[in-house]
This record gives structure tokens, sequence and C-alpha cells, in this order.
């Protein structure tokens, strides 16, 4: 059953003469438990499309159907519950909250839904030490590495039990060896525990780890390819397409 | 509270110093509120405690409305009055021993005041208990003999046989001290007692009494007691003590105005810092906000957020402001206690800590953080998930500035022509427009006021002050908040300063016209009232036969209650008074003014009592006196020097003696005759005056000299108070600076990689500094010179007929202000600023 389905999906920016066409009749259907990359050169608005999907956004027309529900019509009271509760989100920057430890920052989505702290805190825990991050719970983000902050984030991510994980550049800002950590994360995401990932990623070899990429261009869906198991052969598949492309 | 608390303590103790600064700003609002007003209730309540009272000794008291004297004749009806069981009539004033007579040694009055109570020996110790620890109590045949308290025996070093000497009306009395209460018998007065016919012969108040205490028989209504009493007296009585210095009263309850103004200023200025902060904060955060947006935290979630925070520092600050505002009036206190004492014989304790000011200065100092904190949080509120990930255009904003300052344009032009033209009430709006137009023009002024400045500054910081310029242009709404807080403490200064010299030049004019006679006699204390001993009319008639005397006119003194306020009543003589003297009139011809006192029931009162009581010439007032209610019509309003700051009337003497019976002369003018020789007249008029030790001889022009030293320390005061007010406006800048510097740690960082030394980073920092100092001091300069033609307006509304005087001293001031702030402002974000290690810097978020 598709999870995610958008529908002519079209967003510009700017009026007039300065109209930039991010995105142009977009249509997509994801599956649930999949994982899917979505790959395109700068500009290709691969970016805008996980920010309409994600509720961040509203487009100038057409719709996105988050378990068949069209999220484009609702108020933004219903969209930041929709956020909190059935979706997940991973920033390339981490964006995590520079003055809260790891277990807080992992505990925000509960806390902001109203769960009490030591509850959340806990619940935080158990995601920390999934993520192998248990000792470093009480530390700030300034703290820990870039893939530690970014594996926090992921905790963050997926405390409240998310549909859907969202993840806009999730290795962008970090090294080759931490990179590939956060994408195998991203793929047990999905093997080992059901989630849906949908990822904005130029890197191929991140891409790799996905089930299925979609490639944008100018806004509009260029390609969509399913891949194999084999990461490395997908790695080297990838390179060639976004080459051609 | 969804993680508001947990997210607002970290922000708070995640950035100390800038916590530190916003907190101070609190605090120093606070304080200043709370603290001021900590200091005045104490005075006030030590001040009524020093007035006489027998409170608790007795079942009842009755007293004339009028706080005087009245005929002991009354006494029959209270005797004959049902429910009465025994009665007493007490004459009772205060009087201040001079130094001369072995009073206390005080540097400022040299004084001691007591309680002088004249018993009716017969009756007294029926109603009352006074207990002995010496000697004996006060016997009917008793002529010249006195009974003291503890607390005055040990003052004066005084025992049973003694003399004690204390001044009169005929000019002095020998008491010879027959008993000394106990210590435990004593109120907080030195009290002195003799018999009734003594009293009022010392006083020159013959057949006078100014209070009966009473006993009533047992199983009867006191309420139904007291009704029937005071209706058969007729309607010039109250129950209750003699409440002597009520006049003063409404000049210290003026001052209680004062401070609550200063109080609220202080925090309006904390409120524009908090207000600057969070701005920032909010700007600073929009990555932040936008993520807790993006994983599902909703608008009011974040608004909660910033006032949460903003809740958190206003606790703190509000609590420390109250400790801070609680030491600094204890600490005045202390320093002003001796001078307290002597002026107004009131022990002053501890500052006095009102239910009323703790509520408003703790919901004050809340409320103003809480609040300055509102528009920001609005704008936290409305930070979309997106608006985090992509900057907000610069053309929109740019558009609303401009729209802004044209209404802010209009605003200001309207206001001068309000304040020019129209009266207070209009004025005071004027003032308002102006500030909130200036407010809203700022933003667009800062970059010409930079660029202007610049050029000056580039002769010292070539190359740094183009960069200051440009972080100024960048960020020109947080620049003209941090201007807006130096504005109004420099405008408030400047405006002060404008006002004092106003003033200073008024009183100037007050002091030659009131006190415009050669030689003036009167007591040493400067307040007319408060226990002054006056002098029988020989005293005035023996210094008019002296021969180098040309002319001699006298003050005499009385109170009274008119439209529910106390007034203090001024015998003059309607013909020589003006001759001699004057006074300074706002409203009434002189001429007329003084000949209507001559023929009939009429009255001048100074500006402060038509002010607060709303009366204009013509109108009629109904004076409570001794022989009953007493209709004056109002010929004109003036002020003389020694009584503008408390309600005042002036009436003929002649009606002084007739409705209050008041024959004795409290101050004394003469002039030298022209040609005699001064040094024959000094001597004659101070060997008269050695009968009278009451009375000190002053040279006019010394005495004025030594009123103007008064006057400038009092000033002083005044001054200290006003600098306080510019100190937000240093905390403001710092705050910024801070603010701006952390949010620059890349920039600056990067700046340093590319070969920036150290020593240009500081300066840069300096260069901005003073920069923003320029812009501050500018516009305060304007608001000043408005500001000080407002409150010009106000004083002579209030009824001081004052001069505008254009306050060049007082922009002297705040551009040397304004320097000083920009540089130690800058000294630790300029060291912070410099010590940025590089590589750290370019990888800051």
């Amino acid at each position: 059953m598709a999870i995610i389905e958008v529908k002519d999906l079209t967003k510009i920016y700017g009026n007039g003469d300065n109209a930039v066409r991010a995105l142009d009749s977009i249509n997509l259907s994801i599956e649930e438990g999949k994982f899917v990359a979505v790959m395109g050169p700068s500009g290709c608005g691969k970016s805008t499309l996980l920010h309409l999907i994600g509720g961040l956004d509203r487009p100038t027309s057409g719709s996105v159907m988050i378990e068949g529900k069209d999220i484009a019509k609702m108020k933004d009271d219903q969209l930041t519950e929709l956020r909190r509760r059935k979706m997940g989100f991973i920033f390339q920057f981490f964006n995590l909250i520079p003055v809260l430890n790891a277990a807080e920052n992992a505990a925000l989505p509960l806390i902001l839904d109203g769960v009490k702290q030591e509850r959340a805190k806990a619940r935080a825990m158990e995601w920390l030490q999934k993520n192998q991050l248990g000792d470093r719970s009480t530390h700030r983000p300034d703290e820990l590495s870039g893939g530690q902050q970014q594996r926090v984030a992921i905790a963050r991510a997926m405390i409240s039990n998310p549909l859907i994980i969202l993840a806009d550049e999730p290795t962008g800002n970090l090294d080759t060896r931490s990179g590939d950590e956060i994408a195998s994360v991203l793929r047990s995401l999905v093997s080992d525990w059901g989630r849906t990932v949908l990822m904005v990623t130029h890197d191929p070899r991140i891409a790799a780890y996905a089930d299925r990429i979609i490639f944008l261009k100018d806004g509009k869906i260029v390609d969509d390819t399913l891949m194999s198991s084999d990461a490395p052969e997908n790695a080297r598949r990838l390179k060639e397409k976004v080459e051609s492309l | 509270m969804k993680g508001q608390f947990l997210l607002a303590y970290r922000y708070l103790t995640g950035r100390k110093q800038r916590m530190v600064l916003t907190t101070l700003a609190v605090v120093f609002g606070v304080a200043v509120l709370f603290g001021m007003n900590a200091m005045l209730p104490g005075i006030i309540t030590a001040f009524r405690h020093s007035m006489i009272t027998a409170a608790g000794k007795v079942d009842l008291s009755i007293s004339s409305k009028s706080n005087g004297p009245f005929n002991q004749s009354i006494m029959d009806t209270i005797q004959n009055a049902e429910g009465i069981s025994v009665s007493t009539g007490i004459l009772q004033r205060n009087v201040q021993i001079p130094e001369s007579l072995g009073g206390t040694t005080d540097p400022i009055t040299r004084s001691a005041s007591i309680t002088l109570n004249g018993l009716d020996v017969e009756t007294a110790r029926l109603v009352r208990r006074y207990q002995l620890s010496e000697g004996r109590f006060l016997e009917p045949g008793d002529t010249d003999q006195a009974v003291i308290s503890y607390s005055l025996a040990q003052k004066m070093d005084k025992k049973v046989g003694d003399t004690l000497t204390i001044p009169s009306s005929q000019g002095k009395a020998d008491l010879i001290v027959v008993g000394i209460l106990t210590q435990f018998e004593s109120t907080t007065v030195d009290e002195v007692y003799v018999t009734l016919p003594t009293a009022q012969r010392i006083l020159g108040l013959e057949g006078q009494i100014t209070v009966i205490d009473m006993l009533l028989d047992g199983q009867v209504d006191k309420a139904t007691v007291e009704k029937n009493l005071l209706q058969s007296l007729g309607g010039g009585f109250k129950s209750g003590q003699v409440e002597l210095g009520n006049e003063l009263s409404a000049a210290l309850e003026m001052g209680e105005s004062v401070m609550w103004l200063f109080g609220i200023m202080a925090l309006a200025m904390a409120a524009f810092i908090i207000y600057n902060t969070f701005r920032t904060v909010v700007a600073e955060r929009r990555r932040d906000l936008g993520m807790l947006r993006a994983i599902g935290a909703s608008r009011k979630t974040v608004m909660g957020i910033i006032l949460t925070e903003s809740l958190l520092q206003g606790i703190i600050g509000t609590f420390l402001g109250l400790v801070t505002g609680y030491a600094i009036a204890y600490g005045i206190l202390q320093g002003l206690g001796p001078m307290i004492e002597a002026f107004m014989r009131a022990q002053v304790g501890p500052p006095e800590i009102t239910a009323a000011n703790l509520a408003a200065s703790t919901l004050l100092g809340i409320g103003f953080t809480v609040g300055s904190s509102y528009l920001p949080s609005r704008t936290a509120m409305k930070i979309t998930p997106m608006e985090a990930l992509r900057p907000v255009t610069l053309l929109v904003e740019r558009r609303r500035r401009l729209l802004r300052a044209a209404i802010g344009a209009i605003l200001i032009a309207l206001s001068i022509v309000g304040l020019i033209t129209g009266d207070l009430p209009v004025a005071s709006l004027s003032t308002l427009a102006f500030l909130v137009g200036l407010i809203m023009v700022i933003p667009v002024l800062v970059k010409p006021i930079a660029s202007t400045f610049g050029r000056l500054l580039s002769v010292i910081y070539a190359r740094e002050g183009t960069l200051a310029q440009g972080n100024l242009y960048r960020q020109p709404s947080r620049a003209a908040v941090t201007a807006s807080a130096m504005m109004i403490g420099l405008a408030v200064t400047i405006a002060m300063i404008g006002l004092v010299t106003s003033v200073f030049d008024g009183f100037i004019r007050y002091l030659d016209r009131s006190l415009g006679s050669d030689y003036l006699l009167m007591p040493s204390s400067l307040v007319l009232g408060g226990g002054n001993l006056g002098a029988a009319p020989e005293f005035a008639r023996r210094l008019e036969k002296l021969e180098g005397n040309s002319g001699v006119t006298t003050l005499r003194l009385a109170s009274t209650q008119t439209k529910g306020a106390a007034l203090q009543v001024i015998g003059i003589d309607p013909q020589k008074y003006p001759e001699i003297s004057g006074l300074e009139f706002s409203q009434g011809d002189p001429f007329q003014s003084f000949s209507a006192l001559g023929s009939g029931r009429s009255i001048i009162v100074n500006g402060i009592f038509a002010t607060s009581s709303a009366v204009k010439v013509g109108d009629t007032l109904l004076l409570e006196t001794p022989e009953g209610e007493k209709e004056y019509q109002v010929v004109g309003v003036a002020m003389d020097y020694l009584n503008a700051k408390i309600a005042t009337g002036y009436i003929s003497q002649a009606f002084l003696e007739e409705d209050f019976h008041i024959t004795t002369d409290v101050l004394i003018m003469a002039n030298r005759k022209e040609g005699a020789n001064q040094t024959a007249v000094d001597a004659e008029i101070k060997a008269a005056a050695k009968d009278y030790p009451a009375f000190t001889l002053f040279d006019a022009e010394a005495f004025k000299k030594s009123q103007m030293e008064v006057f400038q320390s009092s000033m002083s005061m005044m001054n200290a108070l006003v600098f306080m007010l510019a100190i937000p406006g240093l905390i403001a800048m710092a705050n910024t600076l801070g603010i701006s510097i952390i949010e620059r740690t890349r920039e600056i960082g990067m700046l340093r990689a590319v070969g920036s030394t150290q020593k240009q980073v500081k300066r840069m920092v300096f260069a901005e500094s003073l920069l923003l100092s320029a812009l501050g001091t500018s516009l305060g300069i304007l608001v000043g010179i408005f500001l000080s033609y407002y409150l010009l307006k106000a004083v002579n509304f209030a009824g001081f007929t004052l001069d505008f005087y254009f306050p060049g001293l007082g922009i002297l001031v705040a551009i040397a202000v304004g320097l000083l702030f920009g540089i130690l402002a800058a000294m630790v974000p300029a060291r912070q600023a410099a010590r940025t290690v590089i590589v750290e810097a370019l990888r800051y978020e």
C-alpha cells in the first residue's frame, strides 16, 4: 500500500519574471517499508519535494497524501501534530538544540507531545543505546562528533515511532566513514524496524543503500529505478546514471 | 508545559553572559522602584509617629479640625456630656530648643525638639497615669516647675533640681525640673510637662488648649458618646489627637510620586534592553525554532519557550532587584538619618516594606520583563519550518522600515506643534507621540548618522571604522533599539539638568523677591512650622523702635483643613509685607491681592496647593478654624521661597488672630535705614534678639548664599538619581555588543584568518561601540531638548513659574557620558572578540 502519494505536485517560488518552478507537476507513490532516495543536480527540487512531503512547506498546487489524507489541505496545528507523531526528520546540519544534552535532544518530540520528561528520557536512552550512544547521553552537541550528533538526530527522529523518516542530505556534513555508518543505520530502520525512509542525497554511494532511486531534474522526475541488494554495484551504476543525466 | 521550561532554562544557563546583562537591567529597574519607595514610607511613618500621641492611654480624645488651639471654655460642654467619666484639657506644642539653650549639637539644625504639654494638674492624673522614676509630679500651685521625659533627661543631662531653659513667646522661660518620668512611660518624643497656665504663658496662648482627653463611664458605647459629643460641639472638632506638620505630608507624598516615576522609568529602560535581547535571541535561534516546528512543536509552544525564558529572568531579576533595592534604601536612610531626625524630629528606622510596594514592584518587575518579550515571542511563533532553512528577503523588511519611518516623521511634526501650542494634557500626549515617532524613524536614521560620525571616526579608526559601519547597517533595527535605551537615559539627563537650571534660576528669583529684606530673624530650622515657637508681638515692636530700622514685617503661622487637605496658613501684614518682602504671583494682580487681604476674609494660595486642590482666583475656600468653618475668597496664586514646597495660604494677621487666635510671630524681616551704619544696626538688632534665643539673626545676603548651597547639595541627589537612569543605556550597549560578537564569531574568525590582527579586531569593536553611542547621544539630545521644554511646561502648570533655559550644560554632559559609555561598553566584548580562536570560530554554527 502506498503510504505516500503525490499528485500533480507543483511548487513555484516568487512571481512574475522572478518566478522559479521548483517542482513541476510531480506524481509519485511510495510504498510502506521502503527506502527511497531522491537524487539530482543542485536546484532540481529534491529538497523541495522532501519539504512538501514532510509538511514543512505548502505546495502551490497538487496534493500530498499521507496514509490517504491530503496534508496540503490541513491546518497548521494538524500538520504540526502529524509531524510530531507520524514523521521523523534528519537534517544535514543535525539541527540539535545546542543547550540540551543528547538524551534531552532525542526526547524532544515526546516532550513536545506532553509526555512526562522522565518517561521521554527513558525512551530516548533506549534509542541512544541502540545507536551506541548510551555513554554519551549527558553530552551536549558541541561535545559530540558529527557522526554522533547525526545518530542523536536519528534517535530523535525515531522516538515517537513515526511512520516515515525524512532525511535531507543526512551525510552531507560527515566524513566518508561516518556517512556510511549513518546510511547503514537508515537502512536498518527500514529492514529491522519496518519504517519508510525518504532520503535526499547527492552522493551515489549513500543513495546506493536505498531500494529505489528517483532522479529529479528541473523540477521533474526523469528517472525512477529499483535497486538490487548489492550496495557497491548500486553505487557504480548510480554514478554512471548521475553523470549521464 | 511541553518542554518550555526545560528549553527556557537551558537557553538561559547556556548563555550566561547575556543572561547576566539582561537580568542586570531588570535588577536595576526593580531596585530603583522598590528601594526608592521603601525609603519614603519609612520617613513618612516616622514623621507621623513623631507627632504628639497618647494613643491607647485614654478612651477618647477631641481636638480641633484645624489642628490649632481652641478656647478652654469648651471644657464646660465636655464635663456636662453624657457618658464622660472624667476629662482633662491639654495644651500641646512642639518647641525647638536651640543650641544656645543646651539643645543638641546637631550640625544641621543645632537644636533639640521637645513637646511642651500644659496639663490641668487636678484632672490630668485622673485620666492618664504618669509614672515617675525620680522626684514628684506637678502640683496645682506650680508656675515654673516641669516634669520631663526620661529620654530628654538623658539627652540634656538633666536631674531633679536642674533648670531647663526653653524658648517662649516672651523670649525664654526657665523651668525647674521637679520630676522625671520612667523610661517606659515616654513616647518616642522628648516631653516636658508644665501646668496649663504656665504652658499658655510660654506659648502666648492664654485661655487656649489643643486637645481634650477623656475616660468614659463603664458600659457606654464609645461610638455613640463620640458622635453625640462632636454634634454638641459643632463642626469644628474631630475625634483624635492633633496632627501637627500634616501640611508637610503633602510634600512627602508628592515625593513618593516622584520616586514611583523614577522607578517606572528605570523599569521602562530595562524593558527596552529585554526587548532588544529577545529580538536578537529569536533571530539567532531561527534555525533551532524552525527545527522545533519541524519536529512538531506548535506555534504556542514556541511562543511559550520565549515567554518562559523571560519569566524566569523576570523572577530572578525581580528577586535580586528587591534585595538590592532594600540594601540601597537602607544605606541611604542610614546616611540621611541624622538630617531627618533633626529636620523632622523623626527617628527613622530601616526601610519600610509595604505590601503595596512589594506587590507592585514584583508585578511590575516580572510584568515588564515578560511584556517586553511578548512581541519577540510572537515573531518566534510565526517562524515556519521553512523560514529556518531560508532567510527572509531584505526587500520586504526595507519597505516596512520606510513606511514606519514616514508615519514616525508625521508624528514628530505633529508633536512639536502640540508641545509648543498646546496645554499640559496636549503637551503630554505630544511627548509620547514624539517618542513613538522617533522610535519608528530611528532604523532609517542609523545609516546617515553612522555614516556622518563614521567620517569623524575614520580619523582614528581608518579601516576598522568602515567595518564597524557595515555591522550597524546590517542590523539597523538592533542598532535602533540599543540606541533607544541610551537615548532615553541621556534625554532624561539632559532634560533634568535643563530643569534644574530653570528651577535654580526660579528659586533665586523667589529668594530675592520673598527674602528681599536686609535682615531675617527666624528659627534655626528652616521649615517655618514643625515646632518653631513664635515670639509675642513685643519683639517686632521693639525692633521697629530701633534707630537703624526703616521697617519691620512679620509672618505668623497656623494650620487648617480645607477641601480635604491640610493647609498651612501664614498671616501677613498686607500693607507692610509687600513693602519689605513680597510674593511671586502666577495668578492675580499683586496690588489688588494684597489690598483684598486687608479688606476682608481673602486668601492668596501657593501654586502647590492651587494645583493639588484645583483652586483658582475667584474660588471660595472653607477653612476649619477654632471658631468653626470660615469662608475665604481666593484673590491670588503666589509663592514665597520658604513655603514653596508646602501647601500654604496667606491671610491677614488680623483674621489670623480673629479666626485662629494666633498672635505670635515666627519670622521677622527688617530693613536697614538708608545711610545707616551697618555695623551699628547689626549690633542693635543682635542685642534685641538676645532675649529671644529661638530666633537667629541672618544677614539676608549670607542667608541667600547658604540657601543656594543647600539647594545645590539637594540637587546633587537629584543629579545622582538622574545619572542612575543613564546606566541602563550602558547595559544596553554592552549587551548588544556582546550579542553581536557571538553572532559574528565565524566572521571574526574569517577576519583573523585573512590577516586581521587582534588589535584591529578590538578596534573594530570599539569603533562600532562609539558609533552606537553617537547614534544614541544624537537622538538623546533631540529628545532631551523636547523633554526639557515639556518638563518646564509641567512645572509651570504645577504653579511654579519658571523660564525655559536651553539645556546647554546637559547636552555637554550627555556627549561626555555617551563617549564614556561607548568606551566602557566595548571593553569586555572587544577583548572577547580579539581572543577568538580562529579554527573554532570558522567551525561555529
